[in-house]
């Protein structure tokens, strides 16, 4: 894969503050290419307006381009309508909007609701609250040994009282990636909706929501290069059309009379206010940036990286590395003997090397694997085997100071 | 490996972190306070006997990294013996030593080694809370 590492003007700023970002914190967020920084300014300072009200020069551009944008991520992802596309603020927002417009209005007593032990709090503290308020009931899907979904536990779980079974494409804490297709597949013979956390997958394979056959997909726009501020929420047309808005305001009405509205069409009724639309073509423009490296290339090259970590790692004694036979994604997890993580991780921002060191988000997973935190690394397109060796070499360091 | 860093996890901070002063739990303690940072999860149980308004023994228990533990050590040391007052006057003294917005120098505010060790904090605001996490919550509990 060529390298776009130049395109990504933080780089270079780092080496203007002397030493260079290793930057191996991707699964919490991306760094960005130049184009869209420039799509972002380029809308502020050349047509910016608001969005689907002004009948003049620059509104009509600014429309346009929002709407494109859509077109964008609906290519994207493989929705089959734009109307299935709805610009939300990222990932949590989409999580508590499906929980309060799709799950709440029809959660009673003695439901229940499934999630995973590996979810991030984001898709796991939003049902579980509306279980909470309902009197329903949050069951939570086990790992088996290898930190894999336990499909065979799962099927047991399955029944006419679970009213939606929302679960994460990949681990954000291990880079496990489930067989979404064989999970959604199941749950439907039960008439089960699923909601798929989609945050780490639009840079390991290509979305395909009609052939994954969810019910509704989520992901945030800063984890695939773009800004922060904007995310998808993507839906079955029909649900979407079925739920009450997920937002009551401005610019998603037909008519408003004192004692009735009549909501838009889609996907405008699920976007009330003015919306993000520098988010929105941020995002278009890093979606073009996707595309041109390839999503298949770009989920290659991390989960090659992730491969070639797990070797050098494992050559040092005493460090655990988590789920270290995921395939495909490009995030992993490890912990030191003796030294806790926050001490690893300062010592690695010294060399420059950025990691995540903690829970991550995950505090049932944390709970499961009895340990108070990991150290998180995740790869992206501007990593290197040679980073990843440094990596290495000053764990070796690390070690040698603590013990 | 850098020095900076170095200087902050000094030998003083390593020694407890490693062989921290007792870890474990107080059997007949008089006050239990838990001390914890939602942020990275770091929790410590402290254990205190008051008798006669005096500390009598002390002992703590948690995960946290090598500064959070090693202050949540050097903490429970240095109560033992103390009243009420003398305690808070050790923390505000400790808080001082590590506040990177103070302008006296660390050596200016006390001489004792291990309470100095942690001076380097004031360089790494984000340890910060690491090194206080105890201290701030034995402080809002007296």
């Amino acid at each position: 894969m060529p390298s776009r590492k130049s395109e990504f003007p933080i780089f270079e700023t780092a080496r203007k503050e002397g030493r260079p970002l290793i930057f191996l914190d991707n699964a919490s967020t991306t760094q960005k290419p130049q184009c869209v920084i420039d799509a972002i300014s380029g809308f502020y300072a050349g047509y910016y307006a608001n969005v689907g009200r002004g009948l003049y020069w620059p509104a009509t551009a600014a429309s346009s381009s929002y709407d494109h944008a859509r077109e964008k991520v609906r290519s994207f992802i493989g929705a089959s309508s734009k109307k299935e596309v709805i610009f939300t603020s990222g990932t949590t927002d989409a999580v508590n909007k499906v929980v309060n417009s799709f799950l709440l209005p029809q959660l009673e007593e003695g439901d229940e609701v499934l999630v995973s032990e590996m979810e991030h709090h984001s898709n796991f503290v939003p049902w579980q609250q509306a279980c909470e308020l309902k009197g329903a009931q949050l069951k939570v899907i086990p790992l088996d040994a290898e930190l894999n979904l336990d499909l065979s536990k799962l099927t047991s779980m399955l029944t006419d009282k679970v009213k939606v079974l929302a679960v994460t494409a990949i681990s954000n804490t291990l880079g496990v990636k489930n067989d979404l297709k064989s999970i959604i597949n199941l749950a439907h013979q039960h008439n089960i909706k699923v909601f798929v956390d989609a945050a780490q997958l639009p840079l390991s394979e290509k979305i395909d929501v009609q052939n994954m056959n969810c019910d509704f997909l989520a992901f945030s726009g800063h984890k695939v290069f773009g800004p922060t501020g904007i995310g998808v929420l993507y839906g079955k047309q029909a649900l979407l059309q079925n739920i009450s808005p997920l937002a009551y305001g401005g610019g998603m009405v037909q008519k408003v009379n004192i004692d009735k509205t009549i909501m838009a069409d889609l996907p405008s009724k699920h976007e009330a206010g003015t919306p993000n639309i520098a988010g929105a073509i941020g995002l278009a423009a890093a979606i073009n940036f996707i595309n041109s490296v390839g999503v298949e290339e770009i989920g290659r090259h991390s989960a090659e990286l992730r491969k070639y970590a797990v070797k050098r790692l494992s050559e040092i004694e005493g460090l655990t590395l988590f789920a270290k036979d995921a395939k495909s994604t490009a995030i992993l997890s490890f912990t030191m003997k003796g030294i806790h993580p926050h001490d690893i991780a300062a010592f690695l921002a010294e060399k420059g090397i950025a990691v995540r060191a903690g829970h991550h988000c995950t505090h049932p997973l944390m709970h499961k694997l009895d340990i108070g935190g990991t150290v998180r690394v995740s790869f992206n397109i501007y990593n290197s085997t040679e980073e990843v060796d440094l990596l290495k070499n000053t764990l070796d360091e690390i070690k040698s100071f603590f013990l | 490996m850098n020095d900076r860093l170095k200087a902050l996890y000094k030998t003083q901070i390593l020694v407890h972190a490693k062989s921290p002063f007792n870890e474990g739990v107080l059997e007949d303690f008089t006050h239990k306070l838990q001390a914890y940072n939602p942020v990275c999860g770091d929790q410590f149980d402290l254990y205190l006997k008051f008798e006669d308004d005096i500390i009598q023994n002390t002992s703590f228990k948690g995960y946290g990294c090598a500064i959070s533990k090693a202050s949540t050590s050097v903490l429970t040391k240095h109560l033992l013996g103390k009243t009420k007052s003398e305690a808070k006057a050790l923390i505000e003294l400790f808080l001082k030593v590590i506040d990177p917005e103070n302008n006296e120098s660390p050596e200016s505010i006390t001489s004792d080694e291990e309470l100095l060790a942690f001076a380097s904090a004031r360089e790494f605001p984000e340890r910060l809370t690491c090194a206080n996490l105890a201290w701030e919550k034995l402080k809002e509990v007296l």
